[in-house]
Parts: C-alpha cells; structure tokens; sequence
C-alpha cells in the first residue's frame, strides 16, 4: 500500500494512455489466447491449404484451377476459421471467464481495450493463415502473379476477419457458432445469389483482390483492386469501432 | 425514459435499527438524496421482469459497512452497480461525487474485489499486481505490487502461476489486486470466502486499518459471524431490498430480542407443552405427535430447564433443535417481522 494520506478529492486523476493501454491489452490478451491446443489445432487446420496446393500443382492445372483452389480453400476456410477463432476469443473469452473485470474497470479508454486485443489476434493468426495459404499459392506452381495476390488478398482478409469476429466476441454470446454462421451459410452459401448479396461478403473483397492480380476467371469476385482492399479496411475500422461503443456500454459480470 | 415494471414483492419498510445511516424512507414527500462517499438514491434494477435491487437507499462515508445478505440476494448487483459496471434501471449511484458508469476518472480512485474467482491464471501473483498497477497508471507498478502483496502476506510467494494457487491464496491476490492503486473506495465482494481462520482474522484487521486510513470500506457476507467482526456499521440487505441498516450490536439485539423457535422431540409432547407453559417457559407452541415446537424469549432459561422437567414429567426427550438459528431466519425475522 502506497501514502493513505493521498486520499482527497483533490486527488489528480490517474489516466492510462492510449498507447499503454493498447500495449497493455495485447499482451495479455495475447498470452491468454497462447494455448497449445488451440495453436496445434488451428495449424493442423491450416495444413489443408499447402497440402491441397500440392497436390494440385503435382497434375495438371490451370492458373484458373489454382486460384480458385487458393480462394476456396485458403481464402474461404482457413483464412475466416482461424481468424474467428482468435479473434472471437480476444475478448470473448475474458468476457465469459469473468477477467475482463480487470481491463474495464480502469481509467482508460474502451477502444485501446479493443484494439490491444485485435493486434493480439492478429500476432497468432497472421503466421498460421500466410504461411499456409500463401505455400498453397506456391505450391499450385502456377506462377508469381498468384503468390503476390494471395499475399495481399490474405493480409487483407486477415485485417477485416480479425476485426470483425473481434466485434463478434464483443457482442455475441457464443461467437463462435455465429461466426461459424456467417462463414459457412453466409459467405459459403447465400454470397452465392448475386452480386447484391456478395457485397456484404468479405470473401468477395478478397477473391477479386486475387482475380485482379492473376486475371484469373472467378465468379464472386467483381471488384476492382482498390475496391478490394478499401472496403475491407474501411470494414475493420468500423467493426473496431462498433466492438469499443459495445464494449462501453454492454454490462460487465 | 420507458416506464419499468414495478417492484414485484411488496415488502414492509425496513427495521430501523440505530440512527446510524438513518433511511429517508418515510412516507409522504420525496427525501432529500443521501451523501457520502458512497450515495445510493432509490436504485433499482432489473433484469427484464426480474428485480434484482429495489429502491434502495443508503450513504456511506469512511470506514468498514459490511453488507449483509444472503445468497441471491442482490448484494453482487448492487456492487457491480457502484463500480459502474452495469447501470440501475432506476435512481442514481454517486462514487465520490461521480457517476462511476460514466465518469472515466473516478475508476482510479476505485477497487473492486469480484466474487467470482477469475484472475489471469498464467501469470505469477507479483505479475498479476503489476498489471493491475499498470492499468491504473500507478508511478511505481513494482513497488505497489510488492507492497500490496505485503499487505495480504503473499510478498514470498515465488514466481507460481496464479492458477496453481489455493482458493484463499487467489482470494488474498485479488484484494491485493484491489489496493495498487491506493483506493479511496474499497468494494469487496464476499472477500473471505476460503480463506482459514487466520487468514480470515488478518484480512478483517487489514479491512478495519484501510478504514481507519479514511477510506470507505464496503464488505459484503452473507455469513453472521463475519460480518460481526467486520465492523459495527450494517447494511441488511434481503429480496433486492434494504431491510435494515445502521449498527451491528444494535441488529444483535434486536435478533436476541425476538422470539426463538425450538423443535422438541419428546415421547409424550402434551404433557411436556402443558408443563412448559405452566412454568411460563414458553410465548406460543404447537404440537404434532412427535414435537413440540415452541417459541420462547428466554432460549437459555428454557434450555437450562427443559431437560430437568423432562425427567420430573417421565417424559424421553428425543431432540432440542433450534430451528432459526441460521441466517436465512435473521433474514425472514428483518423482512417479515416472524
């Protein structure tokens, strides 16, 4: 215990800065979200893309084939899975263990809370979704032109999945079975109907990403590169902002 | 604002018992808000057609308040309310003259100890006060923490994960937690739970100096006996409502004073009731085949005699069980006059 003879109304006002407060939430989020079960699980899942991608690349496909493979496979499954699953736990979890306690109820802002945890979601599904959907690209051996696409289109897609399942944990109860939802039957199945339908599908951001990168020919994927990674980003910061308003005004057990 | 459901349990007013904190609850025109450093004005709140705390009004300043209540009785709502982390459906929360779901600011001057037993379990006790002193910008995280792991003797406990550690261990880390940022308001919510007599003893006098240190102290219990060494302010809270406040000795009397209830088993119950109320030993009672349940004012003059009338009778006593005896009893006697 510090000086009891600081007790006053005239007491400053102790605020967190932003940026400690980022640095702060991150790290513990970060080593929160570290279990070895999750990790071990998520990259097992991930070695589906690289595995498919070789097998591809060992017949013989057309650059249209392995782009498609690397956007259903790497950009469709692997990308959103992995992402939902830490990103929806970034603050889903504390939430639901009763931890969050211990970053809310302090003098600070709501939003560096989130995006603190986002970065940590990012830290552990940025090497996971990369490597493999990226060695996919590779391994299809269908050129440069399909590596930098899936790069980009991968980064891009990790930035908006990250923030949106981040707003996810925030909001929802059981993250994971909505996020399952809008991914599955969402992206996966009413994305499907039309363009109309699709622009609310981040899959259909990143799939033309790759598209304008390789000239490939892709249904689901009629937006232009700026297009494509203007919308997602201007979506993540939305989610981040919408996650900090929620987490602000929700009730904390 | 839309217009909430009404309280479901028509409750009578709470007994008053001693000036201390005296309730604005009379009848009639509105009364004044209460101040203090903790003021809580006619608060309510609801989950949806559930009321979880109605109308409750009450000021603290300095010191030690033990709140007591039994499980379930809205004693974890009504904190979580005064540190902001949920809102009342009604009336109005001051923490040091701030609103403490809005006022940013006033969180640094605040603990909370939660109920549940929920800490970062990766991290050593020494790592998890750090982050606590970190996140509330204390100057020094590391002398803080050590300081406040000294206060609740845990300063030797090594670089163990928090999530190895005993319930009263965790419990001990979590108030530490709640002193790094040398609060002026304290509120510890059931904070002895599975800690041992020692333990418990060394907790309730580092609660009495932190309130003699000028800061306000809010314990809750639902334990009878905690709450008697807690401190001679009580808030009683049953039902979601205050139903008594003011000081402990004065509560303790006021439950002496009241008619005891007492099962008495006995081979032949109406002669032993006819006995008993010949000797004025007893106020009512009622008789089954196997019982006799009385109810008596003078529990020690009845126990002393009840085995000698027993004997003169050729009665075989079976049980003396006194059946009020526990909280819930305290409880129903505050909120029902029974």
């Amino acid at each position: 215990m510090t000086e009891p003879s600081t007790l006053s109304q005239d007491r400053p006002a102790r605020h967190v800065p932003p940026g400690t407060a980022i640095a702060l939430s991150y790290r513990v989020v970060l080593r929160q979200l570290t279990s070895r079960g999750r990790i071990i699980g998520l990259t097992l899942l991930a070695l589906v893309a690289p595995l498919s991608g070789w097998a591809l690349g060992t017949s013989d496909a057309s650059l249209d084939d392995s782009v498609r493979l690397v956007a259903s496979v790497g950009l469709g499954l692997v990308l959103p899975i992995v992402s939902l699953v830490f990103a929806g736990a970034a603050i889903g979890d504390l939430r639901e263990d009763k931890t969050l306690v211990y970053l809310w109820l302090r003098p600070m802002d709501r939003w560096p809370i989130v995006v603190g945890a986002a970065l940590a979601a990012t830290t552990l599904a940025a090497p996971i979704t990369l490597v493999s959907i990226v060695a996919a690209a590779l391994l299809t051996g269908a050129g440069s032109g399909i590596v930098g696409g899936t790069l980009l289109a991968t980064v891009v897609g990790l930035v908006v999945y990250v923030s949106v399942f981040t707003l996810f944990g925030v909001w929802l109860k059981r993250f994971i079975v909505w996020g399952l939802a809008y991914i599955l039957i969402w992206e996966g199945f009413i994305a499907q109907a039309g363009p109309g339908v699709a622009r609310v599908a981040m899959r259909a951001y990143t799939r033309s990403i790759l598209v304008e990168r390789t000239g490939a020919d892709l249904d689901l994927a009629d937006y232009s590169l700026a297009m494509g990674v203007v919308v997602p980003i201007v979506v993540a910061g939305a989610a981040l902002a919408l996650a900090s308003w929620r987490l602000s005004h929700q009730d904390i057990d | 604002m839309s217009e909430l459901p009404p309280p479901s349990a028509a409750l009578p007013p709470p007994v008053p018992v001693a000036e201390a904190t005296a309730l604005p609850l009379t009848s009639g025109a509105r009364p004044a808000p209460v101040r203090g450093m903790i003021a809580v004005n006619e608060v309510s709140k609801f989950f949806g057609s559930v009321v979880a705390v109605s109308d409750v009004t009450f000021a603290i300043d300095d010191g030690v308040t033990a709140l007591l209540g039994p499980n379930g009785a809205g004693k974890s709502t009504l904190f979580r309310m005064l540190c902001g982390l949920t809102p009342p459906s009604r009336g109005a929360v001051d923490v040091l003259g701030f609103d403490p779901r809005h006022d940013r600011d006033v969180r640094g001057r605040v603990s909370l100890v939660p109920q549940q037993d929920a800490l970062f379990d990766h991290l050593s006790a020494a790592s998890f006060l750090e982050f606590a002193a970190r996140t509330h910008d204390v100057p020094n995280p590391e002398r803080a923490a050590h300081e406040a792991l000294t206060a609740v003797d845990l300063a030797d406990v090594g670089p163990k994960p928090v999530g190895q550690f005993s319930k009263g261990m965790r419990q001990r880390v979590k108030v530490a937690a709640a002193l790094v940022n040398d609060p002026e308001v304290l509120i510890l919510d059931e904070p002895l739970t599975g800690l041992d007599p020692v333990q418990r003893r060394h907790m309730i006098e580092l609660f009495h100096r932190l309130g003699d240190e000028g800061r306000c102290v809010l314990v809750s219990s639902h334990v009878l006996d905690e709450v008697a060494k807690l401190g001679s302010r009580v808030l009683v809270i049953a039902q979601g409502r205050l139903v008594a406040s003011g000081d402990y000795r004065d509560l303790r009397e006021l439950m002496d004073d009241r008619a005891h209830r007492i099962r008495v088993g006995a081979s032949d119950p109406r002669r032993l009731a006819t006995a008993l109320v010949e000797r004025g030993l007893v106020s009512g009672l009622s008789i089954d085949d196997r019982n006799v349940m009385v109810d008596t004012l003078d529990v020690d003059a009845f126990g002393r005699q009840v085995a000698a009338i027993s004997v003169e009778l050729g009665v075989r006593l079976t049980e003396v069980s006194p059946l009020d005896d526990d909280l819930e009893s305290v409880f129903r006697y505050l909120v029902e006059g029974r």
